[in-house]
């Protein structure tokens, strides 16, 4: 049995404006100790789905409409409130994006640390808050006892998000969700957190599962990578597999939007055109074709499923977790290893399918997001003309 | 946290100074005759040379103000020149009255407007919080004087649950020693009498303490809802922290810090509205002194009043910085 | 917002910045109408604003002379809200008060806003020295809590209806004063007012035609805002004896005087003026919270 099993998980979030459909029906497993990453754009559903598992979804908007996630055998949907708390931070321990504003600023680093032991342990204060140096220690803060009294604003922001790390690890969890850890920190300290942050888990045996934006943060660190596009899962692999063979467009998009600096001649980077669907309407057909130069007729109508790609499984047998993980992909006209390698499709004659109806892609999916919708369109416009890097300074959604 | 402090003490001089200049030019730019002005129909040669002596009149205006700065700083804020009395002792015989309602008021305020927020706050957008909306508008929106009136009608008169006015049953003889009704009746060991001045408390407290209620109910609950969304709150129930305490000690140690701000702002707005309170409910406290005093034209007793109000004003917006810096260690450690 | 434009010079962005207020303004407005509480707000207020106008038609009595014979009548028959001590309808004073609150009301705030706006306009864009100094004034009157502000100006002047506008105009003020100067200050470090600095716009240009628009809307709903408090202000002035000299004038805080003294014997007057003052208040308080909502999306909860 795995640690985490995530079945046909689906969350929606539904406010005035009408239904997000985040997260449309995604399964993937985890093993104990196995290091996983979730890849994909802002807004791709990848920090729903973890806020899902640990059943924080903001309320009353966001709900788990769908599916299972069984962790150690427990079903989290549908488990009592008290029992899901007493699992948060003990056997499930998350940390955030922004160091800045994770922590709480009114409390010290011992009061923070020693609440999280001992909301879930029948120890002393002062054993928490031996326990508490240790982990700080253990981080890599220097001067731990004196740390313990000082208040988040007094650390900097990457010494902010090792705290974090202490905490989370103040449980010895079975399972810690990073949630893109080192995006708001600055390029020298990223590095030194991911490092920590790999070396911890693995010398505990804690799974891993690293949210990112960022292909070039989960290759060193994770073992497995789920790739994900409005709401679905479109391509997993191993971290090995997924770089040598990568075998969704939107996969390939990713690859080819990132410089590689390791090769002699950088190839040009080739962006990713169009933007995200908009998610208030329920998905019909790939919600990639939009953008996608691969696309054939029936990529308008039917969500392909996330099948093994040609030859990962011979005998018919997926697996799910572990180094031979079948590398699988939902695409009805997956590129080619030359197609990837190149970025965008080679066979004579291939022209991507024009969608139905003969509209222009862009203008059927590229509905803008209902706030700024309610706003007259032309604010948008001239600020962008006239504002410096397009900024609006004062536009009010 | 020292030298901030110090620079809001430091702040605070150039207002009291501009202060002690508008009150100056208040009495001493008086429209026509400034002595006259002053004692209007109370006019005898006598007194007209008394005020003159007691102004400096006969000075130049810069040497009046120099003088009047100087009989400040050594606490003498005048005499009335309607019966003669000094300003600063019948001040001290009636700021007791005026602080035990203003204290009351703000304790019914604070007391019920954080518990009402953070329930409106809780349930957003629910009926809860349409009720407690409505309280907070009536709040905002009933003058003192009219709250005060209707409830001395329906709870006094009518129902004859409370008394209607006064500090203490006219029958009741007490020896004033602080002058809190509060504190001298439990001095004397009366019981009896301490349950009754706080029976003569509650209504004028509720109609002063409205709108403190309204507007501290409206910041706790916008607080309370901007704090929630905050990413430590998340972090807080990540760490499998039960819902009251991710309450308590996330949310509220946080949304403290608008709603003392908000708290300190209130404390200007219950010293003038203690004017009318007292009005109404014939509180012998410094409003009806100043309301007295208008009445008899006491120019003097209206501008010392005045001064005191301005500087308990400020010494407590000084207090209430001390208490913002306190509950945020971002001003304590900095 | 869109007035960045207009320093470029360009004749089409001049066309998109007018068109871009007229989107945030036709925004606010959308989004007011479906705000319901501030629409029975605005209702109330329009309520009592044709009272006022209208009150010489449809009053049933003289506001100034009652017959003995009808005093202290309690309401019905011809007398909806009873009549006073001296016999006067009291229907007919709340209607003839409604003139003198709202104008009172809506003339000290007017004055109250252009007299702080000026100050914190001038603090604002100007900073430094002027700013501190001016800044110091602004404390000086905001010490003196609201109300014995304006007793003591009215103290100071004597009684009159120019008076006790003057005298709620200078509590408003302090607080119009710090407003603008602080959206000012904002807005001197935003993007748009240092490119439009950058390209050489002068200051008072730069102050009038990119500044000033973007900080009215946050003076619009504190002017809206300071009506109500401005009308409770003024009765209590009228409440401590401080209203006009002629106390026969229908004014709504004289009248509770008036009525206080026999409240047990005929607690309907206090019950009808009090209620009058009160709606007043509600319609702008609903108004104002509406306008901010709808100005300010951003805000609400």
């Amino acid at each position: 049995m795995a640690l985490l099993e995530v079945g046909d998980l689906v969350v929606r979030f539904r406010t005035h404006e009408g239904t997000i459909h985040a997260v449309n029906g995604i399964s993937f497993e985890l093993e104990r100790g196995e290091r996983l990453g979730i890849v994909g754009e802002s807004g791709c559903g990848k920090s729903v789905t973890n806020l899902a598992i640990m059943r924080l979804l903001p309320k009353p908007a966001g709900r788990i409409e769908g599916g299972s996630i069984r962790f150690d055998g427990i079903e989290l949907v549908g488990l009592p409130e008290s029992d899901m708390r007493d699992l948060r931070g003990r056997e499930i321990a998350m940390i955030f994006q922004d160091p800045m504003t994770s922590l709480n600023p009114v409390l010290t680093i011992e009061e923070q640390m020693v609440e999280t032991i001992r909301a879930h342990r029948k120890v002393s204060r002062d054993e928490a808050r031996r326990r508490a140096v240790d982990l700080l220690a253990t981080v890599g803060i220097p001067r731990p006892e004196q740390r313990l009294k000082a208040f988040p604003h007094q650390f900097s922001g990457g010494m902010r998000q090792r705290v974090m790390i202490a905490m989370a690890l103040a449980l010895e969890p079975k399972l810690m969700i990073a949630d893109e850890p080192t995006t708001a920190l600055d390029v020298t300290i990223q590095a030194q957190v991911l490092e920590l942050l790999h070396r911890l888990t693995t010398e505990a045996g804690t799974s891993l599962v690293l949210i990112t934006h960022d292909l070039g943060v989960v290759a060193g660190m994770t073992q497995r990578i789920n790739v994900m596009y409005a709401g679905f899962i479109v391509e997993t692999a191993t971290t090995a597999d997924l770089f040598e063979r990568p075998s969704h467009p939107y996969t390939v998009g990713l690859l080819h939007s990132i410089p590689r600096l390791d090769e002699d001649e950088p190839e040009p980077l080739i962006p990713i055109e169009g933007t995200p669907p908009d998610q208030r309407r329920a998905p019909v057909g790939c919600p990639f074709a939009p953008r996608c130069a691969w696309r054939l007729d029936v990529c308008w109508d039917v969500m392909p499923p996330l099948d093994p790609i040609l030859g990962a499984a011979p005998d018919g047998r997926v697996t799910a977790t572990g180094p031979n993980a079948t590398h699988r992909v939902a695409c009805h006209n997956p590129p080619t290893a030359d197609e990837a390698e190149a970025g965008r499709p080679l066979r004579p004659g291939f022209v991507a399918a024009p969608p139905p109806g003969g509209a222009a892609p862009v203008a059927v999916t590229d509905a803008l997001p209902s706030e700024v919708e309610s706003v007259a369109p032309e604010v948008a416009e001239a600020t962008d003309v006239t504002t410096p890097g397009g900024r609006a300074p004062d536009a009010r959604p | 946290m020292l030298k901030y402090l110090v620079r809001r003490l430091l702040a605070a001089i150039p207002v009291l100074l501009g202060l002690s200049v508008v009150l100056f030019a208040f009495v001493h730019l008086l429209p026509g005759d400034p002595v006259a002005a002053l004692l209007g129909q109370h006019a005898t040669p006598e007194l007209t040379a008394q005020i003159r002596e007691q102004l400096g009149l006969n000075k130049p205006l810069y040497e009046q103000y120099v003088i009047y700065l100087g009989q400040l700083l050594s606490g003498d804020l005048g005499k009335s020149v309607i019966n003669n009395r000094s300003v600063v002792s019948e001040l001290a015989l009636r700021f007791p009255g005026t602080i035990e309602l203003t204290g009351a008021a703000l304790v019914f305020a604070i007391g019920l407007g954080i518990p009402l927020g953070r329930l409106a706050a809780r349930h957003a957008q629910g009926w809860t919080d349409g009720v407690v909306t409505v309280i907070s508008l009536l709040g905002i929106s009933i003058p003192i004087f009219i709250l005060g009136y209707t409830l001395q009608f329906f709870l006094s008169v009518q129902l004859k649950w409370l008394p209607t006015s006064g500090r203490l049953d006219p029958r009741t003889h007490l020896d004033a020693v602080t002058n809190f009704m509060l504190v001298d009746s439990l001095l004397a060991g009366r019981l009896d009498v301490f349950v009754d001045a706080v029976k003569h408390l509650i209504l004028p407290a509720i109609a002063l303490g409205s709108i403190p209620l309204a507007i501290i109910t409206r910041i706790t609950r916008a607080a309370v809802l901007d704090v929630a969304n905050e990413d430590y709150v998340r972090t807080a129930r990540a760490k499998g922290l039960s819902e009251r305490r991710v309450d308590d000690r996330h949310v509220m140690r946080n949304a403290w810090l608008p709603v003392v701000t908000v708290i300190g702002l209130q404390v200007g707005g219950l010293l003038a509205g203690a004017v009318i309170t007292e009005t109404v409910f014939s509180w012998n406290g410094v409003g009806r002194y100043v309301v007295e005093a208008i009445q008899d034209h006491d120019y003097l007793v209206v501008q010392s009043t005045i001064l005191v109000f301005a500087l308990i004003f400020l010494a407590v917006n000084l207090l209430v910085d001390v208490g913002y810096a306190f509950l945020n260690p971002r001003i304590r450690f900095s | 917002m869109a007035t960045a434009t207009a320093p470029l010079g360009r004749p089409l962005t001049v066309t998109s910045s007018a068109r871009v207020s007229r989107g945030l303004w036709h925004d606010a407005l959308r989004r007011l109408l479906r705000n319901r509480p501030a629409l029975v707000g605005l209702a109330v207020i329009l309520v009592f604003v044709a009272a006022a106008i209208l009150a010489p038609l449809i009053a049933p009595g003289d506001p100034l002379a009652g017959k003995l014979v009808d005093r202290i009548k309690p309401p019905g028959g011809l007398h909806p809200m009873g009549t006073d001590l001296q016999g006067r309808d009291v229907l007919t004073r709340i209607l003839y008060g409604a003139r003198i609150s709202l104008l009172v009301g809506i003339v000290s705030v007017g004055l109250g806003v252009t007299m702080g706006g000026l100050i914190g306009a001038v603090a604002g864009a100007f900073g430094g020295k002027v700013d501190t100094v001016l800044m110091r004034v602004v404390d000086v009157l905001l010490a003196i809590p609201g109300i014995l502000l304006a007793i003591g100006v009215v103290v100071w002047l004597d009684r009159g209806l120019p008076q006790i506008m003057f005298a709620v105009a200078l509590t408003n003020a302090p607080i119009f004063a710090r407003l603008l100067r602080g959206s000012l200050l904002a807005l001197r470090e935003s993007d748009y007012v240092v490119a439009a600095r950058s390209i050489g716009a002068s200051t008072p240009r730069i102050l009038f035609r990119h500044m000033l628009p973007n900080a009215l809307t946050s003076v619009i709903v504190a002017a809206t805002l300071a009506l109500a408090t401005a009308i409770i202000d003024v009765a209590g002035l009228g409440f401590l004896g401080l209203g006009p000299p002629d106390p026969r004038t229908a004014e709504w805080g004289t009248m509770l005087t008036d009525a206080t003294s026999f409240y047990r014997q005929a607690p309907w007057i206090i019950f009808f003026t009090g209620a009058a003052i009160s709606l007043t208040a509600i319609g702008f308080n609903l108004v104002g919270d509406g306008l901010r909502e709808a100005l300010d999306p951003r805000l609400r909860h």
